[in-house]
């Protein structure tokens, strides 16, 4: 590592221990710096009147005009068509976290390509359905509050407690999360469950200690952290879906399996997990992904931030062809997508974009980042 | 992935990413903000035009910090600059120093980051951050904006939700030029 490779990843750790408030140790135990050093450079990045200062002289530019300025003394290539194309060929898309500085100079390019006719499209909500074992069915959103024994919920989430009068049959409930929403479910053995858009769950309004636990996801993706077998008298616990059940110890993992793709994605976080079905049975370790296809299973590790974020409001893609990430926010914003150039449909993209963003915004670059007109007609975004 | 030189593009976006920090780096030196502009658009004007070819973002970063100390230091030994302002040899026999040097880019370089990542907050979660950067508890932050101990701790939590991507591992992943390319 150069000096200056040093000097860069230490300003990274710093910078992220003093996001955090926690001791920038990076910075204490470099050999790059006396103490003396260390602490002029904590204080020009703590001190108040220091920091003010610093924002005051920020406050001062004018980047355009200064950009301007450079631009008039340099040449530009007139064919800037070329450099468009080389763009292009490397597509990548950066999003969210890098957004804020590719934004300035992605965003400017011929904004008249983009023809919006009317903005109907909103970020997903937190909403679902509850389907009781009576067949009732409770819309739950925002605003929405719900009460009955053992069960609560405050529109944003829901809560079930054992019920230890128990009876003979245990009830199932249903809980379906439509387009456009995500929910978050406590069942009764303490376990969490975050559902994805799209998704539907099937589980016991209560558990008997002792006894398997099973709930199925019967389609779309859900994150499960599990209560302990060892809480429950040794139950474990089963995750079933169309064609695999996942049967686990005490564990968090993210299982993806949409209608519209005949794949299930298995992507163990914690702990250990055993797969089952008309396939070889196959043990999950943490950071790996099972793959289930045509009664074939495959494991690799994966990435596994990718892959669970979701249920932090982010979603990050890496090396994700557009279409893939399409149906990923064709879920969350409730939208259609038609690529009209199906050359497109495979270029690949790395970003992590935040769920509250507006569709336009992340269109917006990647229509910028590879010179892909798009159009938004209703609830329909078309890649021309 | 080759040493290449800059397409118009990544040039651009080296410009608005660094900038306004190459200009407070170089008036650390020279304590002048218009001339330590003027320096920076030399050195970014010297890059497009001899066609300076990188291999990462590391050496970006190095030339350019490398190129700005150099050029405020011919600066202050200008014959301009000793006719019209006046600096203790001391004090330039420091700044010539690279410990002096690697001081100013780990601030700068540091300080860069910490706006970013701020800057990607809501507003009120901003703030707070800001305030809490500044070593402030959050009985003082929450005295300072009026607002109660459990909005201070909410709003943290939410801005550690965001940030956290751009924390993972424990320092940041920040895409600069080569992360377009690849």
């Amino acid at each position: 590592m150069s000096i200056f490779d040093k000097i860069i990843d230490l300003s990274s750790r710093t910078a992220s221990s003093i996001l955090k408030r926690e001791k920038p140790e990076s910075l204490a135990d470099s050999d790059l710096f006396t103490d003396s050093d260390k602490e002029y450079i904590l204080k020009h990045l703590t001190d108040e009147k220091l920091l003010k200062k610093r924002a005051v002289l920020l406050q001062q530019f004018n980047k355009k005009e200064d950009w301007k300025a450079i631009q008039s003394k340099i040449d530009v290539p007139v064919k800037k068509l070329q450099i468009w194309k080389y763009a292009a060929a490397v597509a990548v898309l950066i999003l969210g976290s890098t957004l804020y500085f590719s934004k300035n100079h992605l965003i400017e390019n011929e904004p008249n390509k983009v023809v919006v006719t009317k903005s109907v499209i909103t970020p997903g909500t937190d909403k679902a359905i509850l389907v009781l074992a009576s067949g009732e069915q409770v819309a739950l959103g925002k605003g929405s509050v719900y009460n009955s024994t053992g069960v609560h919920s405050n529109g944003t989430e829901i809560i079930y407690k054992n019920d230890n009068t128990a009876k003979n049959t245990i009830a199932y409930n249903y809980l379906t999360i439509p387009r456009g929403g995500q929910f978050f479910i406590k069942l009764a053995d303490g376990t969490k469950v975050w559902l994805n858009s799209e998704s539907k769950l099937k589980f016991p309004v209560s558990f008997v200690d002792g006894q398997p636990r099973q709930v199925e996801l019967v389609y779309g993706e859900a994150y499960f952290d599990v209560s302990p077998s060892t809480a429950h008298k040794g139950s474990h616990f089963n995750v079933l879906t169309q064609n695999q059940n996942v049967e686990v110890l005490g564990t968090e993992f993210n299982i993806k399996a949409y209608q519209d793709n005949q794949t299930i994605y298995t992507t163990l976080v914690e702990g250990k997990v055993h797969l089952t079905g008309s396939f070889n049975s196959t043990i999950l370790k943490p950071g790996d992904q099972s793959v289930l296809e045509n009664h074939n299973i495959r494991v690799a590790a994966v990435d596994v931030f990718n892959e669970v974020s979701w249920k932090e409001g982010i979603f990050s893609f890496q090396e994700m062809p557009l279409k893939d990430i399409m149906r990923v926010l064709e879920r969350w914003y409730d939208i259609k997508t038609v690529f009209k150039n199906k050359a497109i449909e495979n270029s690949t993209f790395n970003g992590i974009l935040d769920k509250d963003q507006k569709i336009e915004e992340i269109l917006n670059i990647i229509s910028n980042t590879n010179k892909i007109p798009y159009e938004i007609n209703q609830k329909t975004v078309i890649f021309k | 992935m080759g040493v290449q030189c800059l397409t118009l593009k990544e040039y651009k976006s080296v410009f608005n990413t660094l900038y306004p920090s190459l200009c407070l780096f170089s008036n650390k030196y020279i304590e002048n903000i218009e001339v330590s502009k003027d320096i920076v658009q030399e050195v970014f004007i010297k890059i497009w035009e001899e066609k300076i070819e990188f291999h990462n973002d590391a050496a970006i970063k190095s030339y350019l910090y490398t190129s700005v100390k150099n050029r405020s230091l011919d600066y202050l030994k200008s014959r301009h600059y000793k006719v019209t302002e006046s600096l203790g040899k001391t004090d330039f026999a420091q700044m010539e120093t690279d410990p002096f040097f690697l001081r100013e880019v780990v601030i700068s370089e540091t300080s860069l980051l910490i706006e970013k990542a701020v800057n990607t907050l809501p507003a009120k979660c901003a703030q707070i951050i800001k305030l809490s950067i500044k070593g402030l508890s959050n009985t003082e932050i929450s005295e300072e904006l009026g607002v109660s101990l459990n909005t201070i701790k909410t709003q943290k939590k939410i801005a550690y939700k965001r940030l956290k991507p751009l924390l993972k591992d424990c320092f940041f992943i920040i895409a600069f030029v080569f992360e377009i390319r690849n």
